[in-house]
């Protein structure tokens, strides 16, 4: 399957102990664009989110069946997968800003010293990532004050350069708006939109309205036989207009979910 | 006109009047409230009052270096105080690293419920409820006389380390899981290891209720006695080495207190000395604690 895509997934089974949160899951998730994961709570989005970067490791009992290919060449799920590697390529920003409670810069500084970059070039690296978020104007003058006097939206920009500022290939979002108000919401969706063409973005989300406005791509996930699965899939505009899975149709329409 | 029956109380509204009951009863609760703190506060000033009364016409330099004379009705406490900051040192040697290092295995490596973690978590609650009498009595036969140290400053200090390791894992333990839990995954979504994440982000974080921990461990280790009778020994000469014998300051007020006649004025000075240290590191711990979290936070309050 030579393509542009950039992560392509096949027959993904995600299992919590006995309870099974994904099955049989295949997507191609294509280079540069804006990939939407939508559905009803507890359809094993986030879950499949998860798995792209091996978070699911972090949750004791859970088992990941599958391939998971990273620009066809590497194989996620392999258990010999570099898996600090791997979350550098692949960065992951939650719904809950999480911003290390120490200063601006120390928040880079962690991260891009684990991964060896030399100390003359972080103070660069900070500004530009800064810059992307739209945050550097507003915080320039503080980078030594704690990352938690930031509001909601800011600390959740900051989560966003954070994950830039380790030039990943992947972003994946976990609902990242949904903890803020719509002011915030909307800036920090707007930086999101912004990296179309640079970053490949996986966003879960649970607003239809938002998946709408930035996604170029689509995924429906539904419960079927009491496990999550891709009900829809497509170009966002497409599957908006004319999904064939009636319970897509009426998700998608407002009518149920 | 609306029916009655649709009105939405319930309850009749009752007219506010100026003197609700409710003042007298409220007012009340708060009176003894204020009477039993005044209690707490009194009794601890009554117990510094008689210190300062009795001890302090005793206290002067000469009496914090001096040597002991006459069993103590005399001369002063330098060779103790230099033995308790050694028996201190050696205790806190050993029981800060591996209390540290226990709670971070128990909070970070083991998963949450396993059998082990249940063991060992039994296992250090019933060693905080072990009388420290009990301590003194395993450090006798373990560190003295199967180890072969002796009395000793050493001996002494090791025991005091079993005594406060309980405190120590615990409050660190609390202070860990305390933490909120989106550090973890987020440092994880970020590649970094987990060494990383504990040295770089957990502990410093955790640290300052980790400083609590270790001054309530010193506060123990300072007061204890028991446990220092049958392993430190007596001997009131200046301590050459670690494995020389010396009194520490609590034995020290025990023995003045119980077996030497007026040996009372020098009892309460050295308590004073000793409440003294104990306030010193007190402050000295809780400031590090705000200094260190301004630093992380970079706030200038």
């Amino acid at each position: 399957m030579k393509s542009t895509s950039r992560i392509s997934v096949s027959g993904l089974s995600v299992r919590y102990g006995a309870h099974e949160a994904v099955r049989d899951v295949s997507l191609a998730i294509p280079d540069g664009k804006i990939s939407a994961l939508v559905g009803p709570s507890g359809c094993g989005k986030s879950t499949f989110l998860h798995a792209l970067n091996r978070l699911t490791d972090l949750v004791p009992g859970c088992v990941v069946e599958g391939s998971i290919r990273l620009d066809d060449d590497l194989e996620i799920t392999a258990p010999t997968t570099d898996v600090l590697a791997l979350r550098r390529h692949i960065g992951m920003v939650f719904q809950k800003p999480n911003p290390f409670p120490q200063s601006i810069r120390r928040n880079f500084e962690i991260p891009l010293r684990e991964h060896g970059v030399d100390r003359k070039e972080i103070p660069a690296i900070i500004e530009r990532c800064l810059r992307d978020v739209g945050l550097w104007d507003e915080v320039s003058d503080r980078l030594d004050r704690s990352a938690l006097q930031l509001s909601g939206g800011q600390q959740q920009r900051l989560c966003i350069a954070r994950a830039l500022a380790l030039d990943p290939k992947v972003i994946l979002f976990d609902e990242p708006c949904s903890a803020l108000d719509p002011l915030a919401s909307g800036v920090v969706e707007d930086h999101i939109a912004a990296l179309r063409g640079r970053v490949t973005v996986v966003i879960v989300t649970h607003n239809l309205a938002q998946a709408r406005r930035i996604a170029d791509e689509l995924a429906v996930f539904w419960v079927r036989d009491g496990a999550g699965t891709i009900v829809e899939t497509g170009p966002a505009s497409k599957t908006f207009e004319s999904p064939t899975d009636p319970d897509a149709a009426r998700y998608l329409s407002g009518e149920r979910g | 006109m609306t029916s009655d029956w649709k009105r939405p109380f319930l309850i009749t509204p009752v007219k506010p009047s100026t003197k609700p009951r409710c003042l007298y009863l409220d007012r009340t609760v708060g009176i003894i409230g204020a009477l039993a703190a005044a209690g707490t506060a009194g009794i601890f000033l009554w117990i510094i009052w008689d210190l300062v009364r009795l001890g302090l016409p005793n206290l002067s330099w000469t009496f914090l270096t001096g040597e002991v004379e006459e069993a103590g009705r005399a001369g002063g406490i330098g060779p103790l105080l230099v033995s308790t900051w050694w028996i201190l040192v050696c205790c806190l040697a050993v029981a800060v690293p591996l209390g540290i290092g226990c709670a971070v295995w128990l909070s970070e490596f083991t998963r949450r419920g396993s059998w082990a973690g249940r063991w060992i978590t039994g296992g250090i609650d019933l060693l905080a409820s072990v009388p420290s009498i009990v301590f003194g009595l395993f450090g006798m036969t373990f560190f003295c006389q199967v180890l072969g140290l002796g009395f000793s400053i050493l001996s002494g200090g090791l025991t005091l380390a079993c005594m406060i390791l309980p405190i120590l894992v615990r409050t660190t333990l609390s202070a860990l899981e305390g933490l909120p839990s989106d550090l973890r995954p987020g440092a994880a979504a970020l590649g970094l290891t987990r060494t990383t994440t504990l040295a770089r982000i957990l502990l410093p974080t955790a640290l300052p209720g980790i400083l609590v921990g270790v001054t309530l461990g010193i506060g123990r280790a300072l007061s204890e006695t028991a446990a220092l009778l049958f392993t430190s020994g007596y001997s009131t000469r200046w301590p050459q080495s670690l494995e020389d014998s010396g009194r520490a300051l609590s034995v020290h007020i025990f023995d003045l207190a119980f077996n030497i006649p007026n040996g009372a004025a020098n009892a309460s000075a050295t308590a004073l000395v000793l409440l003294g240290m104990i306030l010193v590191i007190n402050f000295t711990a809780t400031t590090l604690a705000d200094h260190w979290m301004r630093r992380l936070s970079g706030s200038r309050l």
